[in-house]
C-alpha cells in the first residue's frame, strides 16, 4: 500500500507541480540507483537506466494506480529498463546462450504475446495475482502480528525460494512434518480465498500439486 | 541445482548480484537449465502463476524502510532483527538491499555527487511537467 505521503507527492506531480517531482526525485533516486547498480557496473549507464524510470514513470501516470505501493511500482519499471539496457547492449546472458530463432532470448524478449496469452486476459490473470497476494497478505500480517517470524520464513523459504521441505526443516530448525503442516494450513487458505473470489487456484502450480 | 522459484525471479531481475551471477553462470553450463527456464517461459505464455512471483513482485514481507533504518542502528527487537536479516541475507532480496544501501549511503554521506546526480535527473526530466 502506497503512503499517504506518496499519494499526495503523485496527486502534486498530476498537477505538474515541479517541486513534488523533485522531492519524488530524491525519495527515490537513491535506492533505485543502488537497485540498478547491483545489476550494471557502469556508473553512467545507471544513472541513465535510473533517468528512464523516472520518465517511464512519468508517461504512465495516466495509468498508476494510487493503491499500489509507489515504491514497487518504481522497482518494476525499473527491472524493465534493466533488461531493455541488456538487451541493448548484447550483454544479456541468453544471449550468449542462444544459437538460433526459436531460442530462450527470442522467447524471453519476444514483445508480441503468444496466440494463447491473447486467449487468456491479462485482466483475468491480475485478478487471481491480487486474489492471491491479498490472501498472503492476510496471512502474513496475522503472523506478524502474532510475532510469528518462523512460520513466515518458511513459507517464504517454500515459496518464494523454492526450497524442499527437508531443506527448510534443517534451516529453521524444526521437524519435516511441521513445515508439512505449516504449508498444507498456508495453501488451503489461500486456495479458499482464490475461490471465494470465484477464481480458480488451478492457475498457481503451488496450489494444485499438495 | 537452481530452483524454479530462483529461475522465475531471475526472469523478473528481482535475485540479488550475488545469485543472478550464479544463475546466469549455471544457464550457460547446463542444456537442462536452459529447458528448465524455457519451460517456465510457455507456463507464462498459457497464463500460469507462481504464487512465489506474487510474493515478491508484491514485496509482501519486505520490511518497511522505517524497518531497515532501525535495523542499520541496531535498535530493532531481536525478532524482528532475526527476520530482517534473514530476509536481507538468505531470501536475498534484491528490493531491500538496494534500500539499505542507499541507508548506509547516507548515514555516511550526502556526497556533492549524489546531489549532481540528483541534480541531473531532475533537469533532464523536469521538462516532462512543462509539456502538459
Amino acid at each position: 500500500m502506497t503512503t499517504d505521503s506518496d499519494r499526495l507527492l503523485v496527486q502534486q506531480i498530476r498537477q505538474c507541480d515541479a517541486r513534488a517531482w523533485e522531492h519524488l526525485i530524491a525519495r527515490y533516486e537513491g535506492r533505485l540507483f543502488a537497485f540498478v547498480h547491483r545489476r550494471i557496473k557502469d556508473l553512467a549507464a545507471c544513472e541513465d537506466i535510473v533517468q528512464e524510470t523516472f520518465i517511464g514513470f512519468y508517461t504512465s501516470l495516466p495509468n498508476y494506480d494510487d493503491r499500489r505501493e509507489l515504491q514497487t511500482y518504481l522497482f518494476t519499471i525499473a527491472s524493465h529498463k534493466i533488461t531493455d539496457y541488456l538487451r541493448r547492449t548484447g550483454r544479456h546472458p541468453l544471449q550468449n546462450a542462444s544459437e538460433g530463432p526459436n531460442d530462450l532470448l527470442h522467447l524471453k524478449l519476444d514483445d508480441q504475446p503468444a496466440a494463447s496469452s491473447v486467449a487468456r486476459s491479462h485482466e483475468r490473470q491480475v485478478l487471481e495475482s491480487d486474489a492471491v497476494a491479498r490472501a498472503l497478505g492476510q496471512l502474513l500480517d496475522a503472523w506478524r502480528e502474532q510475532g510469528d517470524h518462523e512460520r513466515i520464513k518458511v513459507m517464504e523459504l517454500l515459496l518464494v525460494k523454492g526450497w524442499a521441505n527437508k531443506d527448510v526443516a534443517k534451516f529453521v530448525g524444526i521437524s519435516e512434518q511441521q513445515v508439512a503442516n505449516i504449508r498444507f494450513a498456508a495453501v488451503k487458505k489461500i486456495s479458499e480465498h482464490v475461490k471465494g473470489a470465484g477464481l480458480s487456484p488451478d492457475v498457481f502450480p503451488e496450489l494444485h500439486s499438495q | 541445482m537452481i530452483a524454479r522459484e530462483v529461475l522465475a525471479a531471475y526472469l523478473d531481475d528481482t535475485l540479488s548480484d550475488v545469485e543472478t551471477a550464479q544463475v546466469e553462470q549455471a544457464l550457460r553450463q547446463h542444456e537442462t537449465l536452459r529447458r528448465q527456464l524455457r519451460g517456465l517461459l510457455q507456463e507464462r505464455d498459457r497464463g500460469e502463476h507462481s504464487v512465489g512471483a506474487v510474493w515478491r513482485r508484491n514485496r509482501l514481507s519486505c520490511p518497511s524502510r522505517e524497518q531497515l533504518g532501525n535495523y542499520l542502528l541496531g535498535v530493532l527487537e531481536p525478532g524482528p532483527h532475526d527476520y530482517v536479516e534473514f530476509h536481507l541475507r538468505t531470501i536475498g532480496c534484491a528490493f531491500c538491499q538496494a534500500n539499505l544501501s542507499d541507508l548506509e549511503a547516507q548515514q555516511q554521506e550526502n556526497t556533492p555527487q549524489v546531489q549532481e546526480r540528483r541534480k541531473r535527473v531532475f533537469h533532464s526530466s523536469a521538462g516532462l511537467l512543462r509539456k502538459k
